[in-house]
C-alpha cells in the first residue's frame, strides 16, 4: 500500500509539473495587454487576418524568450543590399525586448533582389548564432519560394522560439530535446520494466549454465583460428554541401553603422 | 506385504521423518531414529511383479485410497503415513532423495511471506491468508549425467575502419574458426511426473545437490511421494533441450575476439552417461483468492516460491504510471543538461 501511495505522489508532481508551465503561459499570455508592433509588413505580403495572428504569435513567443522576434520586409527601392537594409531596420527602429536596441532577431525580406536576411542582436545573437540562424533559414526558405509568406514567418516565429530555449553551443535540433521523443522513450521504458516484473511475478529461472556443468572436464579440446585473407573497401567522405531551397547562402554577421554587434545569416529564394 | 508403516519401536505410536533434524521421530513419545543406521523395511521385503490392486493399513485395516502413481501416503481414516512396497521396488525404486530442509510450518509462513512481497499482486491477496491445502510430495525425478562432444566450424571477421586522406578505409580480415569442445553436464534434472507442471518445476531448480542421499523409504514417512510416470528414455529429449542453450552459450563464449561469426556447421554429439531416479522434495500450495484456485510450489529444501500469482490491475497500473513518470522525468534532465530547455 505505502508503494502505490508512493506512486500516486509522483504522478501528483508530474502533473502539478505539467501543468505550471501551461499556466503560466496563459498568465502570460493575459499579461501582455499592450502588443507590440513586430511585423513591417512594407511589401504587404500578409493579409489582415494573417498579420494579426503571426504578430500576436511574435508577441507570445518573444515574450518567454525576452527578445522581440522581428519581421521586415521591404520592396527595396533603393536597392540596398539585404543585410545593410536589416541593420539600417535596426538602427532606426530600434527593436529589442528589454530597451531599445535591445533584444531583437530580424527576419528581413528584400522582395527587389529576393533575397532573405536573419540577424540576432545582443541575446538573440548569443543564442541565434550564424549557424542556428542558417538551420532556420533553410528551414523557411522552400516556403519562400513557393510564396507561402505566412507559413514561412510562422516556422521562423516558432523555430527561433524554441532555438533561443536550448543553450548556446548544444544542437538546438537534438532529438532527446523533442517532447513527443521523451514521451515515447519514457513509456518503452515503464512497459520493459512492468512487463519484466510481470513476468517474473511467477517465480524465475536461477540455474544457469553453469549450475550442471562439471567444471574440470568440461573444456575446449581443440581448436584452430586460420587468417584467410584481408578485403578492404574505400568510401569516399561526402563534403557538406549547403543546399537551401534556393541558391546561396551563408553570409555571416557584422556591425551596424549604428554599432550593433549581430550574428547573421544571408540567402536568396 | 506391500504396505510399510514405520512403528516407533518403543511405544508403538506412527513415525515420521522430521525435517528439521533429518531423523524419523515418534510422534507420541519423540524417540528419534537415525534412518542412515537403520536397515530399510523396504528391502526386506520381497514383491511380486504385479502391483496390488488394493491397499490396507496395518493400523486400522481401512482400504487405503490411492492414485495409480502413489508411492506414499497417508490413510485416510487414521492419518497413519504409509508407503506403498511395490510401487519403490524393483524397477520402481529410487536411486537418490534429498529429504524435506523446509517443515510445513515454514512453508507457511515463507509463502506468506512471499505473498507479501509481491509488488504487482492485489492487496487482498497479500493479507487472505487462504491457504486450502498444504502438501509435502516428493516428485519423482531423473537425473542425467550427459556427456557431449561438439564441433564447430565457423567464418569470422574482425573490422577495421580509419580514416586515410577523403575515403573511410573499411579493412576486414576473414578467419577459419574450427573448436572441438567437450561438455559434460551431471545430475541435470526432469520431473517424471505426469501431474507437474513442467515449467514450474523448472523454475523450482536448483536443489543443491550435496543433501543428495541414498533413497531409504523412511525418509517419505508423513509425506506424500509418486512413483515415476515417465521413463528416462521418454524424458531424454526434454532434458537435451534443456541443456541444448548452455551448449549453445559455451559455444559462443568459445569464439571471442571477432566482429562477426558465421557458423557454417555445428555437430554436437550427445550421450547418455546414466539417468538416476531421485526424489525431491516440493511443497504443493492450493491458495484461495476470490473463488478461485491459485497452485503455488515450494522447493521444499530451499524455499523457493513458483506460480503465477494473481496480478492487481490498479497496481500495475501505479508501477507503469511511476516508471512512466520517474523516466520521463528523466529524459527531461537529460535533455536539460545537454543544454535544452525543460519545457
Amino acid at each position: 500500500m505505502k508503494r502505490s501511495r508512493w506512486m500516486l505522489a509522483m504522478l501528483l508532481v508530474l502533473v502539478v509539473a505539467l501543468t505550471v508551465p501551461v499556466q503560466s503561459a496563459l498568465a502570460a499570455a493575459a499579461g501582455t495587454a499592450t502588443t507590440k508592433k513586430l511585423i513591417v509588413d512594407d511589401a504587404a505580403l500578409l493579409s489582415q487576418q494573417d498579420y494579426d495572428e503571426l504578430n500576436a504569435l511574435a508577441n507570445e513567443y518573444g515574450a518567454k524568450r525576452e527578445t522581440d522576434i522581428v519581421i521586415y520586409t521591404s520592396k527595396n527601392a533603393a536597392n540596398t543590399e539585404v543585410m545593410e537594409l536589416t541593420e539600417d531596420f535596426y538602427d532606426q527602429q530600434a527593436p529589442g525586448y528589454d530597451k531599445p536596441h535591445g533584444n531583437a532577431v530580424i527576419l528581413t525580406l528584400d522582395m527587389k533582389n529576393r533575397q532573405v536576411y536573419l540577424a540576432g542582436f545582443y541575446k538573440a545573437k548569443q543564442y541565434l548564432d550564424d549557424g542556428r540562424l542558417d538551420k532556420i533559414r533553410n528551414k523557411l526558405t522552400p516556403d519562400l519560394t513557393n510564396g507561402d509568406y505566412a507559413g514561412a514567418f510562422q516556422t521562423y516565429i516558432t523555430t527561433a522560439y524554441k532555438y533561443m530555449g536550448v543553450r548556446p553551443g548544444a544542437n538546438p535540433d537534438n532529438i532527446l530535446f523533442n517532447i513527443w521523443v521523451q514521451c515515447v522513450v519514457a513509456l518503452i521504458v515503464a512497459g520493459l520494466i512492468v512487463g519484466v516484473m510481470v513476468f517474473r511475478s511467477g517465480g524465475r529461472v536461477t540455474v544457469n549454465a553453469k549450475t550442471y556443468e562439471e567444471a574440470g572436464t568440461s573444456k575446449i579440446v581443440g581448436e584452430h583460428d586460420q587468417y584467410l585473407r584481408t578485403t578492404i573497401t574505400k568510401q569516399k567522405i561526402e563534403k557538406k554541401t549547403n543546399n537551401g531551397g534556393g541558391s546561396g547562402g551563408g553570409g555571416g554577421g557584422g556591425v551596424s553603422k549604428g554599432g550593433h554587434s549581430h550574428s547573421g545569416s544571408k540567402g536568396s529564394f | 506385504m506391500s504396505v510399510i508403516d514405520y512403528k516407533c519401536p518403543g511405544c508403538g505410536g506412527g513415525m515420521v521423518f522430521d525435517s528439521g533434524t533429518g531423523m524419523l521421530t515418534c510422534q507420541s513419545c519423540g524417540r528419534q531414529e537415525d534412518i542412515t543406521q537403520m536397515p530399510d523395511p523396504l528391502a526386506k521385503n520381497t514383491f511380486d511383479g504385479d502391483e496390488a490392486k488394493e491397499y490396507h493399513c496395518h493400523s486400522c485395516g481401512a482400504v487405503i485410497m490411492t492414485e495409480a502413481e502413489t508411492a506414499a501416503t497417508a490413510c485416510s481414516f487414521c492419518g497413519s503415513s504409509v508407503v506403498l512396497g511395490d510401487r519403490l521396488a524393483g524397477r520402481l525404486a529410487p536411486a537418490l532423495v534429498i529429504p524435506f530442509k523446509v517443515s510445513k510450518e515454514e512453508a507457511i509462513q515463507a509463502f506468506r511471506k512471499w505473498c507479501r512481497n509481491g509488488l504487482l499482486t492485489p492487496g487482498g491477496f497479500m493479507t487472505a491468508d487462504r491457504i486450502k491445502s498444504i502438501t509435502g510430495m516428493y516428485v519423482p525425478f531423473w537425473l542425467y549425467d550427459l556427456h557431449n562432444e561438439i564441433q564447430v566450424q565457423a567464418m569470422g571477421t574482425r573490422v577495421k575502419t580509419y580514416r586515410s586522406g577523403d575515403y573511410m578505409v573499411t579493412e576486414t580480415q576473414h578467419f577459419e574458426i574450427y573448436r572441438q569442445i567437450v561438455l559434460n553436464y551431471v545430475q541435470v534434472p526432469a520431473d517424471a511426473s505426469e501431474k507437474m507442471n513442467d515449467e514450474l518445476m523448472d523454475k523450482l531448480e536448483p536443489f543443491p545437490y550435496d543433501q543428495l542421499k541414498s533413497f531409504k523409504s523412511p525418509y517419505l514417512a508423513g509425506y506424500m511421494a509418486e512413483k515415476y510416470q515417465y521413463t528416462d528414455e521418454e524424458l531424454l529429449p526434454r532434458v537435451k533441450e534443456k541443456i541444448s542453450a548452455y551448449i549453445e552459450a559455451y559455444i559462443r563464449s568459445s569464439i571471442s575476439g571477432y566482429t562477426t561469426v558465421n557458423v557454417t556447421s555445428k555437430q554436437i554429439d550427445t550421450m547418455l552417461e546414466k539417468a538416476e531416479y531421485a526424489l525431491l522434495p516440493v511443497w504443493m500450495l492450493h491458495y484461495d483468492y476470490e473463488k478461485k484456485d491459485h497452485m503455488f510450489a515450494m522447493n521444499g529444501q530451499t524455499g523457493k516460491v513458483v506460480g503465477k500469482p494473481p496480478l492487481s490491475k490498479a497496481k500495475v497500473s501505479a508501477w507503469f504510471a511511476g516508471v512512466f513518470a520517474v523516466s520521463f522525468l528523466a529524459m527531461k534532465l537529460i535533455s536539460l543538461m545537454l543544454g535544452g530547455g525543460f519545457w
